[in-house]
């Protein structure tokens, strides 16, 4: 290659010829099955969907119980309301019933105690 | 190719689906020199190179379901190898500064003609920057065009052409001065 200006199809040439696959030898496909048979590596398709089954089955159970605690907390905690309103209300009606005594005591002494209106007169 | 074993070209997807090793192995055998010879240039290294293209292949055996087809697969190994390889090199940046004798030594099977000057355009090429390299040997190892290129890469198309560009443009103004040297 003498000339100073190598023109574009000329180095691309050079290019693909210089750049032609290497093969890494005989032995490298079962250096990689060594490998996979050495590491945990699931096999391709059954333990794919055999691990997405389970953790399907293991998410519907968990989502399962967290809804039934969900459930009862929710009743429970309806329940309390319910009590407490009930009592606030028995409370209510005390305070009430205990003024209104007071209120008919009052004007039944007040009446007692007044003079009669003709005896001034 | 030869080594595909006793499995037909057309079945060794579908049966190493199934889970049958040997079919796996095949593939294995029939997409080594691509995903070995792209991880050589990359990283300039046959012990870095020969441990990545296992890597790949690992995941490969890990994600195979996610494989639709050949031409897909091919895609798949050319995708995983060149990221990995650029991963490798930017946490590694010894591969970089490398003198990076070994790829040019790593001469491929056809090569011809003028060995020295070949030689030494693996050399330039294992120069070049990550990105471009990987570029430049989808384009020319792979013979792959610059759309599958950037589809590979996940690389805007303008980018992989001004990597095309310039990348040439290096090559071509560092090889005269080698050619000189060379003579």
């Amino acid at each position: 290659m003498s000339e100073d200006l190598e023109p574009q199809e000329d180095l691309e040439r050079r290019l693909r010829s210089a750049l032609g696959a290497v093969d890494p030898g005989e032995g490298f496909a079962p250096r990689v099955m060594a490998r996979i048979a050495a590491e945990p590596v699931p096999p391709p398709r059954a333990a794919r969907a055999g691990a997405v089954v389970s953790w399907l089955a293991f998410g519907l159970a968990a989502s399962g119980v967290l809804a039934v605690l969900l459930a009862h907390e929710w009743q429970v905690r309806r329940l309390e309301q319910g009590r407490e309103a009930r009592r606030q209300l028995i409370e209510a009606l005390k305070v009430t019933d205990e003024k209104l005594n007071l209120a008919y005591r009052v004007v039944n002494t007040r009446e007692g105690a007044a003079p009669p209106e003709h005896s001034g007169a | 190719m030869s080594g595909d074993g006793e499995c037909p070209r057309g079945d060794l997807l579908t049966q190493a689906l199934a889970g049958e090793r040997a079919a796996f192995a095949a593939l294995v055998r029939r997409h080594q020199r691509v995903v070995y010879s792209l991880a050589l240039r990359m990283l300039a290294d046959r012990h870095a190179a020969e441990d990545l293209a296992q890597e790949v292949f690992l995941q490969l055996y890990r994600h195979l379901s996610a494989v639709s087809s050949e031409a897909h697969l091919a895609f798949w190994l050319r995708k995983v190898t060149m990221h990995r390889a650029i991963d490798r090199l930017r946490r590694t940046p010894r591969y970089e500064s490398a003198t990076l004798e070994e790829a040019a030594e790593a001469a491929s099977e056809t090569a011809q003609a003028d060995p020295l000057l070949e030689r030494r355009l693996r050399g330039l090429v294992a120069e070049l920057p990550p990105a471009a390299r990987a570029v430049v040997l989808l384009r020319y190892q792979e013979d792959l065009d610059p759309v599958e290129i950037a589809r590979t890469l996940k690389m805007p198309l303008n980018t992989v052409k001004s990597h095309l560009k310039r990348s040439l443009a290096q090559l071509r103004e560092r090889l005269p001065k080698t050619a000189d040297a060379l003579t």
